[in-house]
């Protein structure tokens, strides 16, 4: 049982903390050096896209297999749950699949360890192709070169139960764009409905800091400098809308996923998700979706990407990197967008009608904000923040909201605590 | 005197012992060599003598974990040692229907631990069914923050864990209680011992090995205490991480790709020698008994 | 009492038969579902090879339980009714591993087994969990149980120490054996961060891990992980059913077998 947990708060953080960013541009190699023959067998290791997609991935694995004959591709699933502790006993024991989906908090530890290799020099025309946030985001600091092909790509829009909204006076059509106007609704939202309803039910991440012009870390990257005047202001709006019951007191030891829960359950009438929220919200709660309207995220919003790495041990560089290189191809990627509201890492794609244009649903239309958001997305978690990191971090801003400890305390006890992992 | 080849205990013990070295021992082995590097998952491990062991004590977490973990053993001991048994004489008898209530006792345990974290959300929150009774009843006001004060989180995983417990406690109990001759309860029911005193006289000192087994399993539990408190607090171990347990905090350094290990090493020794003073203290009343 | 302990059961048995025209997560749960209906079980065994995952979960945990049937018993009579050189060392080192926590040092595990190649094996998944030693502890304290004048009466007639193992202990200790047998049994049925570090082909995937392919990225439909987890919890409800007779034995018939 304790085992299962780890397990699944390594999935939750995971999905909490795909932001990193800050990287250099890595000087562009020439030359493949890693040249060869593309054929023989090489393995590639998703995570969590069977049964669904089988049939897409399959397809994709058959095209590159009959345009390069000779080739035979192994593909492993591994399930959504426990993915970090596979790939760690995978990495620990040398077994790395030739190409593997890591999202960019997996891939960081593998590449300062010399695990992954460095496409950016076998594949001199990668920057050429995808955008620059993409592979970005399989850079590291100090270590010259990009550890992975970016894959899809996703962000954060806004959802609102227009049917609470509406119910309590507000204007689904004019949903707050600011801190401000949110704390101001969500007052309306509390008076109008008796204090039953909320709008806010989302605590402050790191995120919101650099939101707000905190700088999370030192220029050189060693350490940690979030405790600023700025960041203790945020803070402190957010204690005074706790004091006076904009938020429910849930939002003290809630995760990233505890707010989707509560607009779930229709206590809560804002939420932020992926592209994607509408449609698996019309699995969990049928009577819901409907009534769901996005809205693009308040400030800059945030970058999640998935890439195909490509392990440093494969025997088979040269057929890895053209899988890896096929699987994220424009017209691979397209075709899996259609599948699912997720977004292509290919400059290619942009001008893609099909993103740019909804359909006419709710679902249709959080797909065109979102593609819309990508476009001055932003990582917007550093590297070097761990997953202990962030839960201590979150302990410590609980805290502040619930006036248990000031503002500025709170923050320098994250500072001190994140600084410690840092260095140690 | 012995009855037997000196080598007969060995012959069967072996397996048992190699699984212990294997397993057990080696693994422990090394735990306590990393609580001296630097160790992660990948890489690290140099040595960095007693760095880890100075940050223990500088972290203002683990008092906290400890004062949790001590205040979970204290009430759970007492519950979880003597509740499964009344449970299991209550449910050894012969009554249509037994069987079912037998086995109910028993689902939490195997129940996921997800679903029970959802079932225990519906009860314990501010909107959830106990303070929804309660507010209708008119006991209270305002909602009881179950979830979210540091204080009632701690009750609250406690009472989570007893009633998790109660079921695989009462197993133990059960087959204990099979073990207790049945011409003694006859004979004192003879002497004109009712039930009560039967209970005392009989069926304490039958499954008083048990019990003390039980007690040790319980007290080490609860000091290892997990996944209660990491349900109810969503992981984050509630606000300012107070309600954090020692295996919470072990847990926090040592996952993932950058899991400091040395640091959870050494946290891993804390937690042995908290829990080696309770076993003792438990395995001497014993003896003190016998 | 009883509905509290029984319904996180009921929860999933009602998920498991909600429709997908009908909400999950609402404040007020409705435990009856409005339209009830068996596709999700039909497609969840349409999804993924349940029949299969559920023979190689059966084969880990008949490993797991006979290595602890047989591994314990022996320990735990020679600990309890043996006098030997290193037995109160032993018993203490067993006592020990109930303490040290186990966060540590899984993947030092893994280590080990992939060196006794048997990474990606069945047997690699059931090799740690072979031999509890909670099970041994708790197999000691039902020998212990037995009264001694019976094994020095069989001393007397010259029995050895096997034989007083096979006719003194064994037929005494049967109530102790089934709980041994339902926790390993429970406890390899249900490990899945475990089997999935060891396992890489999907084709030796157990239960549990399987059962995770119905929550995949995008996809993830909480009536057929329900449905599954009932799936799964069935056979624990059936062993459960089949052994807990034996807690009863000792008092059902009576007197201590000699």
């Amino acid at each position: 049982m304790r085992r299962y947990w780890a397990g699944l708060a390594v999935l939750v953080t995971t999905i909490a903390g795909c932001g990193l960013g800050g990287a250099e541009p890595a000087p562009a190699t020439s030359a493949g050096a890693t040249g060869g023959a593309v054929r023989g067998k090489v393995s590639l290791q998703t995570w969590a896209l069977k049964p669904k997609f089988t049939d897409y991935v399959q397809g994709v694995i058959d095209g590159f297999e009959k345009t390069y004959p000779g080739t035979e591709v192994e593909w492993l699933d591994q399930p959504a749950e426990g993915y970090s502790d596979k790939v760690l006993t995978q990495a620990a024991g040398g077994t790395l699949p030739d190409v593997v989906n890591l999202p960019p908090d997996f891939a960081v530890p593998l590449i300062k360890q010399d695990l992954l290799l460095d496409v950016a020099q076998a594949d001199p025309k990668l920057a050429g192709e995808y955008v620059p946030g993409g592979l970005d985001a399989y850079r590291y600091p100090g270590r010259p070169g990009t550890y992975g092909y970016p894959w899809y790509l996703n962000t954060d829009v806004n959802y609102w139960n227009s049917e609470l909204l509406t119910k309590y006076g507000l204007d689904p059509d004019k949903p707050p764009a600011t801190l401000d106007e949110l704390i101001a609704q969500a007052r309306t939202l509390k008076e109008k409905s008796g204090g039953k309803v909320y709008l806010m039910s989302r605590r402050p991440e790191l995120g919101d800091l650099t939101n707000a012009g905190v700088p999370i870390l030192s220029p050189d990257g060693s350490r940690f400098t979030f405790n600023t005047p700025e960041a203790v202001a945020l803070l402190d709006r957010y204690r005074d809308a706790f004091k006076e019951g904009l938020l429910p007191r849930d939002v003290l030891t809630d995760t990233y996923a505890g707010n989707a829960k509560l607009f779930n359950e229709g206590t809560v009438a804002w939420t932020t998700g992926g592209g994607n929220y509408i449609t698996s919200l019309a699995t969990d709660n049928p009577t819901l979706a409907p009534k769901v309207v996005p809205s693009a995220a308040m400030g800059t919003p945030p970058l999640y990407v998935q890439g195909l790495s490509i392990s440093k041990g494969t025997k088979n560089a040269p057929a890895a990197l053209a899988l890896a290189r096929w699987v994220t191809s424009a017209e691979n990627q397209a075709a899996f967008a259609h599948l699912v509201n997720i977004f292509p890492s290919t400059k290619a794609s942009a001008n893609d009608p099909f993103f740019s244009k909804s359909d006419g649903t709710n679902s249709g239309d959080a797909k065109v904000l979102a593609f819309e958001s990508l476009a001055k997305a932003e990582v917007l978690q550093p590297v070097q923040v761990t997953e202990a990191m962030t839960k201590l971090v979150r302990q410590q801003f609980a805290l502040a909201i619930s006036g248990e400890a000031t503002s500025k305390e709170a923050l320098d006890a994250a500072v001190a605590k994140c600084d410690e992992l840092l260095k140690s | 005197m012995t009855h037997h080849r000196w080598f007969t205990p060995w012959v069967l013990v072996a397996p048992a012992a190699v699984w212990l070295f294997a397993f057990s021992v080696w693994p422990s082995i090394n735990t306590v060599v990393l609580a001296f590097t630097n160790a992660k998952p990948l890489g690290g491990g140099h040595f960095t003598g007693l760095a880890n062991f100075r940050r223990v004590l500088d972290d203002d977490q683990l008092a906290d974990a400890l004062v949790n973990s001590v205040v979970f053993m204290l009430v759970c001991l007492p519950l979880l040692t003597v509740l499964p048994l009344l449970i299991a004489i209550l449910v050894e008898r012969k009554l249509p229907g037994i069987a079912f209530f037998r086995t109910a006792f028993y689902t939490p345990v195997v129940a996921s631990a997800v679903v029970v974290a959802l079932i225990w959300g519906w009860l314990l929150d501010d909107r959830g069914l106990v303070n929804g009774f309660a507010q209708w009843l008119g006991v209270i006001a305002e909602p009881v923050p179950f979830l979210t004060d540091r204080w009632l989180l701690l009750f609250s995983a406690i009472s989570l864990t007893v009633w998790k417990g109660l079921g695989y406690y009462m197993i133990i109990y059960l087959s204990a209680l099979g073990n207790v001759r049945r011409e003694l309860h006859e004979a004192a029911a003879v002497d004109g011992a009712g039930p009560v005193r039967r209970f005392w006289s009989v069926t304490l000192p039958g499954v008083r090995n048990t019990m003390l087994l039980i007690s040790v399993l319980v007290s080490v539990s609860a000091l290892r205490v997990f996944s209660e408190l990491y349900v109810l607090s969503n992981g984050t171990g509630g606000p300012g991480g107070r309600d954090m347990s020692l295996v919470m905090l072990i847990q926090l350094y040592s996952r993932g790709f950058t899991g400091h290990l040395g640091y959870a090493s050494a946290l891993s020794l804390v937690l042995l020698v908290v829990t080696i003073g309770p076993m003792l203290a438990l395995l001497r009343l014993n003896r003190k008994a016998a | 009492m009883l509905l509290l302990t029984v319904s996180p059961f009921l929860w999933q048995l009602s998920t498991s038969l909600k429709s997908l025209r009908e909400d999950i997560y609402t404040g007020t749960p409705s435990f009856l579902p409005q339209q009830p209906t068996l596709s999700n079980y039909a497609e969840v065994a349409e999804t993924i090879p349940v029949w299969s995952y559920a023979a190689n979960s059966l084969i880990v945990a008949a490993i797991v339980v006979a290595g602890n049937a047989v591994g314990a018993t022996m320990a735990g009579f020679a600990l309890a009714r043996l006098r030997f050189r290193g037995a109160k060392l032993l018993l203490g080192l067993f006592l020990a591993t109930l303490v040290l926590p186990g966060e540590v040092t899984i993947v030092s595990q893994y280590v080990t087994v992939r060196s006794l190649g048997l990474a990606d094996t069945l047997l690699g998944v059931a090799l740690p969990g072979a031999i509890g030693m909670l099970n041994v502890l708790l197999m000691r304290t039902a020998f212990q149980a037995i009264p001694s004048e019976m094994d020095e009466a069989a001393i007397i007639d010259g029995a050895t120490a096997w034989q007083r193992l096979r006719h003194i202990g064994l037929p005494n200790v049967r109530g102790m054996l089934s709980v041994v047998t339902i926790f390993a049994f429970i406890g390899a049925w249900d490990d899945f961060l475990w089997p999935l570090i060891v396992l890489t082909d999907p084709d030796h995937y157990t239960l549990t891990v399987g059962l995770q392919y119905l929550n995949g990225t995008f996809s993830a439909n909480p009536r057929l992980i329900a449905a599954g987890t009932m799936i799964s919890f069935l056979p624990i409800v059936v062993v459960f059913a089949a052994l807990q007779r034996f807690f009863f034995r000792g008092v059902e018939e009576g007197a201590i077998k000699g």
